[in-house]
């Protein structure tokens, strides 16, 4: 393993974590980059710690034959894809796999994201594994009348069961982490909806099958993550909350545990909710044979029904708070889950069971975004003149965004400024602290037009209340 | 707006030229095919199906690019010590001095009498599907605008936001972009012809053609 290089196909903060782990692991690596990322954190950061040669141009980070060429001119063993992009691709891991000089995809088998990856075919699994699926298509949808006949059947059976404002959620098949979803409440504007999301989704994604499932009003979004290896060891890491999120679904704090019985009280017993996410997510885990990190997302209706939404066979952006609270004991120092991806997918065993690992306390991770929340959490754009905050023994912060230097958001990508991850003893001291850094965190910077900057660094201020209840 | 069409077409014909940076559109092995000072052409033909010179092959992944020149003119300021070797996305790789013929002249001209609507954000941009359609349907049909037309899709930082023309009414005279082309902020994206100012356009171009020799 130590002759191994990874090529980090990704950017921002996840592309400067995979660079710590790979430090932690002794390993060589390359970073890429395009032309409006030129001045981001992690070509600064791995140009000044391996020279110039570690960080290659490229057209875009979604072109697989850029990646490889650049793989094949440095010597690259393996492929980190960090989060989006080329990490639930499987072709891109199947060719990866496949080519003359194969490379190692640092994630599950190309056969494990396939199968997984398709939300549809998740469904199916979990179905069959007697695993609680949401109520709606299980295949992609090209025709708008059956689309809107399925339309029909869901707000007739949510008002057969009691529901007061049925509604319904028109999906982008293809997509992911939020986008391409709109509710729809009345069946009238059905098509509409669905005429414009499909047009989304086929700019977007290259494929116009649309998703059509009920809306489940009042629940939380909860994760389970988990780390397998080559060698079908399977262990998991806790439950995360990732409830609380922007309007377009995007997350915003997330919080591990996912319940704390100790600081809410919950009108059904949480704990026995978390085991059985846990235990569903493991069952679904073992029958497809996964094989690195995996988050099982789900929501959990306020009653303590859990519904499987779907899996990401990825590294999250919000993994470090499930390693944050998360004790290995026979490590030494905190845990790293994206080490231990790189670990487990260049064929290391764990080297430890889930009787080894234990639970300490709560962390929150806190997404600082250039958004203006009052306008529908429209992204900001423009330069970051001064970027702040108060070092602690209990916060991390990862961030692209220079602290020394102006900083262009480009308008290219989401305009995520920085993670920050917040640990306390328990949810009260986690929260008090999030605050704290919140307080002590300064963002300034001008638009185009000289006006400034927007953070919805106040609307996490105000959030950091709400977590882990049912409000 | 007055335009003094006599001095625009003096200062054009005082330097007649545009020089144009070829740069590697991604990453692969440098192959040059030209030397400095080399003539070169664009694309000809009817259709201009025709490709230009070759300047240079570009190999990625053991497919070769063949990068032929979009424009006639000389190679200037040429790096042959890339030839043979692996280069990022983006890297100079030549000038072409190109002399811009009338249609061009007509061009630049025009972004000066239109109306333009320029780009807001550095985006992505697309018709609506309605104006797509419709543009599809009749390509020889004017599209009328006036302000508060929903007309084009801004696509930034994987948000889509509807755009809605601002300016004078008129005939979409030009359209300076294609279909999910990255734009700089403020460079222009459509331009608009009110209807009385359409037949100074037509008289104008008329001139433009009789005075400027290629």
């Amino acid at each position: 393993m130590k002759r191994d290089k990874i090529i980090i196909a990704n950017r921002g903060e996840i592309a400067i974590r995979i660079m710590r782990a790979c430090r932690q692991l002794g390993l060589d690596y390359v970073v890429v980059y395009t032309e409006e990322d030129r001045h981001s954190g992690h070509v600064r950061a791995a140009t000044v710690e391996k020279g110039k040669g570690a960080a290659f141009k490229i057209a875009n980070y979604k072109d697989p034959n850029e990646i490889f060429a650049v793989a094949d001119h440095c010597g690259a063993t393996a492929v980190h894809p960090g989060y989006g992009f080329f990490s639930e691709d499987f072709r891109f891991a199947r060719r990866a796999a496949a080519r003359n000089r194969p490379i190692t995809f640092i994630g599950p088998r190309w056969e494990v994201i396939r199968d997984l990856g398709s939300k549809i075919n998740t469904k199916r699994i979990a179905k069959a594994l007697k695993i609680p699926v949401i109520p709606g298509s299980d295949e992609p949808i090209y025709s708008e009348l059956e689309a809107e006949s399925l339309a029909e059947d869901l707000f007739q059976k949510q008002r057969e069961d009691g529901v007061k404002r049925p509604s319904i959620l028109v999906k982008a098949s293809a997509g992911g982490g939020g986008m391409g979803i709109e509710e729809v409440t009345h069946l009238d504007v059905f098509r509409q909806v669905y005429r414009r999301i499909q047009n989304y989704a086929k700019r977007q994604f290259g494929d116009e099958g649309v998703l059509i499932e009920q809306c489940m009003k009042d629940y939380h979004h909860l994760e389970v993550q988990l780390l397998c290896s080559r060698h079908k060891e399977v262990v998991h890491f806790g439950t995360r909350n990732c409830t609380i999120q922007s309007t377009g679904r995007q997350k915003r704090v997330e919080v591990a545990p996912g319940f704390d019985p100790d600081y809410v009280a919950y009108p059904f017993d949480a704990q026995k909710v978390l085991d059985q996410i846990v235990e569903y997510s493991i069952r679904l885990a073992k029958e497809v044979e996964y094989d690195n990190v995996g988050t099982w997302e789900w929501i959990v209706t306020r009653d303590g029904k859990p519904y499987l939404l779907e899996v990401n066979t990825r590294i999250q952006v919000e993994n470090e708070i499930s390693a944050c609270i998360s004790r290995i004991s026979r490590y030494k120092g905190p845990v790293n889950l994206i080490k231990e991806q790189i670990r487990t997918a260049l064929g290391e065993k764990l080297r430890y069971s889930q009787k080894h690992v234990s639970f300490e306390g709560t962390s929150i991770e806190l997404r600082i975004v250039a958004e203006d929340v009052k306008r529908g959490f429209a992204p900001w754009c423009g330069t970051i003149t001064r970027f702040e905050f108060r070092q602690e023994p209990w916060l991390r912060v990862y961030s692209h965004v220079p602290q020394d230097e102006p900083y262009e958001i480009p308008t290219e990508y989401d305009p995520n400024l920085a993670l920050a991850i917040v640990w306390g003893k328990d949810t009260e001291e986690a929260k008090t602290r999030a605050k704290e850094f919140l307080l002590n965190t300064n963002i300034e910077g001008k638009d185009n037009l000289g006006r400034p900057i927007v953070t919805n660094l106040q609307y996490l201020y105000r959030k950091v209340d709400d977590i882990l209840r049912f409000v | 707006m007055e335009i003094n069409l006599k001095d625009l077409l003096k200062k054009y014909k005082s330097h007649p030229y545009e020089d144009h940076e070829i740069r590697t559109p991604h990453t692969g092995v440098v192959h040059i095919n030209v030397e400095d000072g080399q003539e070169v052409s664009g694309p000809t033909g009817l259709w201009n199906h025709r490709p230009g010179t070759l300047l240079y092959v570009l190999e990625r992944e053991g497919n070769p690019k063949h990068i032929t020149s979009k424009y006639t003119g000389f190679v200037t300021k040429l790096r042959k010590e890339l030839d043979g070797s692996f280069v990022q996305a983006g890297e100079p790789v030549m000038l072409i001095r190109h002399r811009l013929n009338k249609e061009e002249i007509i061009d630049r001209i025009l972004r000066e009498v239109l109306y333009i609507f320029p780009a807001p954000q550095r985006a992505r941009y697309f018709f609506t599907p309605e104006v797509s359609a419709a543009m599809e349907k009749d390509k020889k049909k004017a599209i009328n605008l006036k302000e508060g037309d929903e007309i084009l899709i801004m696509s930034l930082m994987k948000r889509d936001t509807l755009l809605s023309y601002e300016g004078p009414a008129g005939v979409l005279y030009k359209v300076y972009f294609k279909h999910g082309d990255l734009m700089e902020q403020g460079t222009p994206l459509l331009g608009i012809c009110s209807p009385e100012r359409l037949p100074f356009v037509e008289k104008m171009i008329q001139r433009i053609r009789t005075e400027w020799d290629d």
